[in-house]
């Protein structure tokens, strides 16, 4: 059996002589659109036969710099961005000042702090005659406006296809200015992938800013911690790690640009989200030897369980793990197995509720066994994308919820709204980015939240997550007056045929 | 300490280089444009994240709304990467368009060309030709480094003309509306609104264009109007003059969405007197209008003058927004100008317009520091040097307002990611109270 790291399913290493990363389907073939059986898409990931198709109909849905990098690296506090793009591509940056100001001081949000950034405002003319002077003043308004600690340069496609020389411009300058600067290849054309944006981050800040360790800080967990997941989970990881003695250091988001440096000092690097911090992982790993692990993320009972264990084999905490375990399960355990019974009560006869959920890869492996847990079934599921790093992750997946039904696709609305009509699961977790497929006569939530929600009851990580993301579960399923007065008063986007048909996947271009 | 840095020939200033300008691109513009327009179905050419970026930072950031049916992640999209680059979209957009058509639910559908094609020379107006048959369709090169949001909405309408629109017979007293641009202008559809129910008093089939079911029938009358009316010192000129030189429409421009009484008035008279309309009905209403306007200023009196009479204020704005909110605050409530920062890019040609309208038309021996800047740097550090305790602005203004000594913000413009913003506005004879209602809300309480 070909594991994770075979090399023909994965590219080894990771080569930070190099620019940047190879997109995700160099590096892993991934892909972003799959629909069949998860056990099929497994053999068939594994025979290498996963292929980037072209669809004839496709919907907006995210780039490496416009899903995720454009809305949160400028919340890195002690640093600065500069966009090298035309105005639009900073556009969803606007919110920086407000992002994360909902979370109350108390809850341990810095009272002041001031976050920047910059768009060298790609124009006419410079896509004529280049826009590296500009770059470069860019370098240097940012420094001297902001003394940042880093400035992190972000590309488009127009810096890229007019052939910029972001590395030229950065060794040229570096000398000169304080900040280190960063450059990070996200051009939206060089991948299908958003993930290609986490790696290609990543790479710049194992490149340019992880410091070569100067002490080991054996009780430093580093954990990549994107902000859709919330501020709470935050806080739950760091009670459950101080009860063994450990201290996570939460990056990127919302992080001082000191922790990045130290990420080489730390004793493991741990997973919430596994596809987002693989190239983080591994590169700490390569480089200064940090050991990590990918799975489980700590997301319901069992799996925030196996992730303090592996927690614990890293940090020679095994024994106070298991005391923590104990104790944990102690308080939460009763809660959730009440829930689980309210779960089960809903359609009575012992059959469950099902529940459809549009995850990225990581959610994918963390959530189908917390839905399991707490007496949901999942007999089908959406994902983002899907590459090689997860493939034994997934047979284990399979292993212990069952084999499901699986439409790999980033945020095709037209797609996903056919699968959940056709499916017709008890809940829909959406995002808000699935176009009209909201509209429905059944249960409906979210999975992500806003503004790193700071409210308990979106907590979703460890065992305090556990029961508060089962109860908010629950409560989806007590009103469904939105979503059905949507569907009968409002028009759908599409003509009726498209749910008559029976392919969510109609438009996959078919001759290759 | 880094190096001492030598002169060098980038220590050129670019000024268009900005922290956080407050609008997006052309092609963000022309696609709120679209979307505005009910039943046009947008198809973005463009790279994958141009959609989602633009829901992010100009829908959910034009007040928290979402795109609508064809909007955000509804939207049709070719997903550029680099084989098309190298080898062409054209191909891809084919493919797109022709299966948009069979799919999405709408009347009109507009390619809307991004960055990408624009580098790599795609044809797609021969492309777009080919489906000309099938369905109406329109196509706008919206390259986003041709401009900014407001350039887009002027390309969109450009492109409608040229490529929609044919002469028709005049239509007495149709007229048709410009200058307020979807999302961008955050209180686009209260404010559209709130300004046709106030023209049909004078008895005028007013066409708003957005936010009606009948978008592309509205936009097919457009060339039977008697007149255009442009509300904003600038956006939608170039519509109307390009209007008045196809189809011959006269047009008249107002500073902004009018906010209030006076503004309203002043609205309905330039109105009726470009239409050639009886006077005494005109009159009658406005005294009517006014009358029932400042009746309802009666009930904030004791709340205004106990909360704080003639305090400094400061406006970010886009020029309409800030003209608008400036005479209504200094002319009918006796709030003193401060600042005036026009944060839009309002192009050289029409600041002296502005200019007079925020000295000559405001009646008060205070007369504000009016300043052109988008960059939020700089509109900061002014802010810094203001006096001022309420400060209308956007969003970005909202955590640091408490650094200019302001006791009050309230969001009036783009970005508002801190307000929901569906049917509310400030426009119209009414629309003074409705500021009001946002301003004194946010300090009054007990005696």
């Amino acid at each position: 059996m070909a594991s994770n790291d075979a090399h023909n399913l994965v590219e080894p290493g990771i080569n930070l002589n190099a620019p940047t990363c190879p997109n995700r389907e160099q590096r892993a073939h991934g892909i972003n659109v799959y629909y069949g059986q998860a056990s099929q898409l497994l053999i068939d990931a594994r025979e290498g036969k996963l292929q980037a198709k072209d669809r004839d109909f496709q919907q907006t849905s995210g780039c490496a710099l416009n899903f995720y990098l454009a809305v949160r690296l400028n919340t890195i506090r002690d640093a600065a961005v500069i966009y090298h793009a035309p105005v639009g591509c900073s556009a969803s940056s606007l919110g920086y000042r407000e992002l994360y100001r909902h979370v109350p001081v108390s809850l341990g949000r810095p009272e002041n702090y001031d976050l920047h950034w910059i768009t060298t405002n790609i124009q006419e003319n410079d896509v004529v005659y280049g826009a590296g002077n500009k770059l470069r003043y860019a370098i240097r308004e940012a420094e001297r406006r902001y003394s940042p600690k880093a400035i992190f340069i972000l590309t488009s496609c127009t810096s890229g296809v007019i052939g910029e020389d972001i590395e030229g411009a950065v060794n040229e300058l570096q000398p000169y200015i304080d900040a280190r600067i960063v450059p990070v290849h996200c051009e939206g054309v060089r991948s299908r992938l958003v993930q290609t944006g986490y790696d290609a981050f990543w790479h710049g800040v194992l490149k340019y800013l992880v410091k070569k360790p100067e002490k080991k800080q054996k009780d430093l967990v580093n954990v990549a911690s994107m902000l859709s997941y919330t501020w709470q989970d935050r806080l739950e990881i760091k009670r459950i790690l101080g009860k063994i003695g450990l201290r996570p250091n939460f990056v990127p988001e919302f992080a001082s640009v000191d922790q990045f440096e130290q990420l080489s000092e730390a004793a493991v690097t741990a997973p919430l989200c596994p596809t987002y911090t693989d190239y983080l992982s591994k590169g700490l790993e390569q480089e200064y030897g940090v050991p990590y692990f990918l799975y489980p993320s700590p997301m319901g009972i069992r799996n925030t369980d196996e992730w303090l264990r592996k927690i614990g084999e890293f940090t020679g905490k095994e024994s106070e793990v298991e005391l923590v375990i104990e104790e944990e399960h102690k308080v939460w355990q009763p809660k959730i197995d009440a829930l689980r019974e309210q779960f089960l009560k809903l359609k009575g006869k012992g059959e469950k509720l099902t529940v459809l959920g549009s995850l990225g890869q990581g959610r994918l492996l963390a959530q189908l066994p917390f839905f399991d847990e707490i007496g949901l079934s999942s007999p089908a599921a959406m994902s983002q994308d899907f590459d090689n790093l997860i493939l034994d992750e997934v047979e284990q997946l399979i292993g212990t919820v069952g084999d499901f039904k699986i439409l790999v696709n980033t945020f095709q609305a037209a797609e996903q709204a056919h699968v959940t009509r056709q499916l017709d699961p008890d809940i829909a977790l959406t995002c808000p980015f699935q176009g009209c497929s909201f509209k429905r006569e059944k249960g409906l939530t979210r999975i992500h939240s806003l503004r790193a929600d700071a409210h308990p009851r979106s907590t979703q990580s460890g065992y305090a997550g556990a029961v508060a993301c089962a109860s908010f579960l629950l409560q989806s399923w007590t009103s469904k007056s939105f979503q059905k007065t949507m569907l009968a008063k409002t028009r759908d986007s599409y003509k009726d045929w498209w749910y008559k048909q029976p392919d969510p996947l109609h438009y996959l271009k078919r001759e290759v | 300490m880094a190096a001492v840095i030598e002169e060098r020939p980038e220590d050129v200033i670019y000024p268009e280089v900005m922290e956080a300008p407050r609008y997006s691109c052309a092609l963000a513009g022309a696609y709120s444009t679209a979307v505005g327009i009910y039943g046009v179905v947008p198809i973005l050419h463009s790279g994958l994240g141009c959609g989602i970026g633009q829901l992010f930072g100009q829908f959910y950031a034009g007040g928290q709304n979402a795109g609508g049916p064809q909007g955000g992640t509804s939207t049709p999209c070719s997903g550029l990467v680099e084989e098309h680059v190298i080898f062409g979209g054209e191909d891809k957009l084919r493919r797109l368009i022709k299966s948009s058509i069979e799919l999405m639910q709408g009347d009109l559908y507009a390619v809307l060309s991004g960055c990408v094609p624009s580098l790599t020379g795609d044809d797609i107006e021969s492309v777009v030709k080919e489906f000309r048959e099938q369905a109406p369709i329109i196509y706008v090169k919206t390259a986003g480094f041709l401009g900014n949001s407001y350039e887009g909405y002027e390309l969109f309408f450009e492109a409608v003309i040229d490529q929609l629109l044919n002469k028709l017979p005049i239509k007495k007293g149709l007229v048709n509306i410009f200058g307020v641009v979807p999302y961008q202008h955050i209180w686009w559809k209260g404010n559209l609104r709130a300004i046709k129910e106030d023209l049909q008093k004078l008895g005028l089939d007013v066409n708003i264009i957005f936010t009606e079911f009948s978008g592309l029938e509205n936009l097919i009358k457009i060339p039977a109007a008697e007149l255009n009316i442009v509300l904003s010192p600038w956006n939608g000129q170039r519509v109307a003059k390009k209007l008045e030189e196809k189809f011959g429409t006269p047009f008249i421009t107002l500073p902004g969405v009018p906010v209030g009484p006076k503004q309203t008035t002043r609205l309905i008279q330039e109105v009726s007197q470009a239409l050639n309309l009886p006077t005494e009905p005109v009159d009658e209403l406005i005294a009517r209008e006014e009358r029932h306007s400042y009746r309802f200023e009666e009930y904030f009196g004791d709340v205004m003058i106990l909360a704080f009479p003639q305090p400094y204020f400061s406006v970010v704005a886009d020029a309409g927004t800030a003209v608008g909110i400036a005479q209504f605050l200094t002319n009918e409530v006796g709030y003193l100008p401060d600042k005036v920062i026009i944060d839009d890019g309002t192009p050289e040609e029409n600041r002296e317009e502005i200019l007079r309208e925020l000295k000559e038309n405001l009646e008060c021996v205070v007369k504000p520091e009016v300043i052109f800047d988008e960059d939020s740097h700089r509109i900061r550090e002014n802010l810094k040097k203001g006096n001022s305790l309420v400060l209308l602005a956007s969003s970005l203004e909202g955590p640091i307002a408490s650094e200019f000594g302001c006791v009050i913000h309230v969001t009036v413009s783009f970005p508002s990611y801190n307000r929901l913003i569906l049917d509310h506005n400030y426009a119209g004879y009414r629309g003074g109270l409705r500021l009001m209602e946002d301003i004194v809300s946010k300090y009054c309480g007990p005696l």
